[in-house]
């Protein structure tokens, strides 16, 4: 008799733990890497967070909201303004900044919970971003305004982060935590309710689900996500300045989430690493990195509608999203 | 009460720019449902197709501006054939992204051509202000307005007194039922993304001799262009016009009376305020989705 490859099967839950190798393995790259390249891969961890956390939203959601960089800079911010003013230590930075990404979540959430959805969502999102960052810039007082936020010397408990090597290893454990705290989560209850009012919203309602308590919760949780993110984003560039959450760096986040695949975390992943290396070697000639994302994107729409990811699948069945499949 | 005048007068010069720009977005929203969020851009790429008509071809401004039209009208017949129509069956996040990175495209293509300088394009009407008791009217709001006003009253006969418009405003109001007294609905949303563009080219054409040529013209029209449908009623055609209008005079003079950093924002607080307070805007429907 033949046998037939059927996806997702409990024997083949095991072959995923594959993914457990990856943060293993990238252990060695600071020991192969230049301090150039490891701030590469640390962009890169930096990403993977954004990307993941925006993903749960336009993804697993399904909400067309792009207040991505607003809750990506109050993270950065956060961190920033409690190190210089209050001298917390990072850890403790991190964790706020996580509340209030979180609470900036909250905020976006309350104007799709009132009926704003698809463009309108898009457009208020959009202009929630730009009002923070006009927010940054002039509240100078406080975040010296275009010049930036310079941050002191940041220590992860007993770890000065001085050089990248320390910081890749604290952002490597920071973004496996959250990936898999996300991955998780998404395989719960509260995932399964949440790609159910992506497909249809109505018939989650009538199913007894709760839906605007689970919209909420999506919100805070992607909030959280990329404001720890936010917080990573801080130390790594040293100095927090306005225009880096600003309007293009919001269609870059969208790209990521668009180049590895929607509602995938594996996706996130590969996204967040594509367009953060090749734009990085792009940018030395001027309108060749706009250049070259656009047309990326645009083949990536074209011709592999659901992103880097659905190379995988075609691999091997095993690497199946299990709860949202389309 | 001077000062007043004065700022609403620029303002509506302003505005009108906004306005225009606005309804061309709304003219592909209506017939596709589909927000471009790549206008801006695409007012750039027409503005610099007109400087490059004058500057490089030597063309006389007036022929150069009515060849930028016609070549961005098939232009967005060409991106919707191309680029819109093959992803019609997928989710709107797909038709978002796609009219960003089109966007990108362009705006990646002006600046490796151009590079990061600033181009003065040359003035049409170069014209003493004329002088109106204390008001001045300079060349610059006078030619705007004149011919703003102008393409808005042929647009609106169009639409409302020729049979092209009637066979518009059928489709508007139904596909299907367009579609079976025999309107070719995807020529018409091809059509229709030309019209759009090609509008859009004007309100860069217009604006160029003011604001200066860059490639990141485009994004300030794009957020502009929101706010005044959103302002004015999303979908609603003259609902962008009165937007753009009233965004054009609120930015004067709030930037006046309060502070001139505001003008960067107005449009942005127009957007959250209404969309809070009256999602429908000024002559919208209410589309909300409840649950």
């Amino acid at each position: 008799m033949n046998k037939t490859k059927i996806p997702s099967t409990p024997s083949m839950t095991k072959w995923r733990r594959v993914y457990y190798l990856i943060p293993i393995v990238a252990l060695v790259i600071p020991f192969f890497a230049n301090e150039y390249l490891l701030w590469v891969v640390n962009a890169i961890l930096v990403y993977t967070l954004v990307t993941v956390g925006f993903n749960l939203i336009l993804g697993n959601l399904g909400q067309l909201a792009f207040a991505n960089t607003a809750f990506f800079g109050i993270g950065a911010y956060t961190t920033a303004i409690l190190m210089v003013y209050f001298d917390v230590p990072y850890f403790l930075a991190i964790l706020a900044s996580a509340v209030v990404g979180g609470i900036a979540g909250f905020l976006a959430s309350v104007t799709a919970l009132r009926g704003i959805r698809l463009y309108y969502l898009a457009i208020i999102t959009l202009a929630f971003g730009e009002l923070m960052r006009w927010v940054y810039l002039h509240g100078d007082k406080v975040t010296d305004g275009s010049d930036g936020l310079l941050l002191p010397a940041a220590s992860f408990f007993w770890i000065p982060l001085d050089s990248e090597a320390p910081k890749f290893y604290v952002f490597l454990l920071l973004t496996v935590i959250v990936v898999k705290a996300t991955s998780n989560l998404m395989r719960s209850k509260i995932g399964r309710a949440i790609v159910a009012i992506r497909d249809n919203e109505s018939a989650t309602a009538s199913l007894g689900i709760h839906t605007a308590r689970y919209i909420v919760l999506a919100f805070v949780w992607s909030g959280s996500v990329v404001g720890i993110a936010g917080a990573m984003f801080a130390v790594l560039t040293e100095r927090v300045l306005p225009e880096a959450f600003g309007l293009t760096e919001v269609i870059i986040h969208f790209g990521m989430v668009l180049v590895g695949g929607t509602g995938s975390i594996v996706g996130s992943v590969l996204g967040a690493i594509a367009l953060t290396a090749l734009p990085e070697y792009f940018r030395q000639f001027p309108g060749m990195d706009e250049l070259f994302f656009g047309i990326v994107i645009v083949l990536i729409l074209l011709f592999l509608p659901k992103g880097l990811v659905s190379l995988l699948h075609r691999i091997s069945p095993v690497f199946q999203e299990r709860y949202y499949r389309d | 009460m001077y000062y007043v005048l004065q700022l609403t007068l620029s303002g509506l010069a302003q505005g009108a720019i906004y306005g225009l720009i606005a309804l061309s977005m709304t003219v592909v929203y209506r017939a596709t449902t589909v927000v471009n969020f790549g206008h801006g851009d695409f007012v750039m790429a027409g503005a610099f197709m007109a400087y490059v008509l004058v500057i490089y071809l030597g063309l006389p401004y007036i022929p150069a501006a009515v060849l930028t039209v016609v070549i961005l009208f098939f232009f967005g017949v060409g991106i919707s054939r191309g680029f819109i129509d093959p992803i019609k069956a997928g989710p709107h996040i797909g038709f978002a992204m796609m009219s960003i990175s089109l966007g990108y495209v362009l705006r990646g293509a002006a600046r490796t051509l151009w590079g990061r300088e600033v181009f003065p394009m040359p003035r049409v009407f170069d014209m003493e202000p004329i002088f109106l008791g204390d008001l001045v009217v300079t060349g610059d709001v006078l030619y705007i307005s004149a011919i703003v006003a102008v393409l808005l009253v042929v647009f609106f006969l169009i639409f409302y007194r020729t049979t092209v418009g009637t066979v518009i405003q059928a489709v508007y109001q139904s596909e299907r039922g367009a579609t079976l007294i025999g309107v070719n609905v995807q020529a018409f949303h091809q059509s229709m993304w030309g019209v759009g563009l090609a509008m859009g080219a004007m309100g860069g054409i217009l604006i160029a001799p003011i604001s200066l040529l860059h490639p990141d013209l485009g994004a300030t029209f794009l957020i502009r262009g929101f706010a005044a449908m959103t302002l004015g009623g999303f979908g609603s055609l003259r609902g962008a016009v009165v937007g753009g209008l009233l965004l054009g005079v609120a930015e004067q003079n709030l930037g006046f009376y309060v502070n001139t950093a505001l003008i960067d924002i107005t449009a942005y607080l127009v957007i959250v305020a209404v969309l809070v307070l009256r999602p429908a805007g000024l002559f919208g429907k209410t589309v909300t989705v409840r649950v």
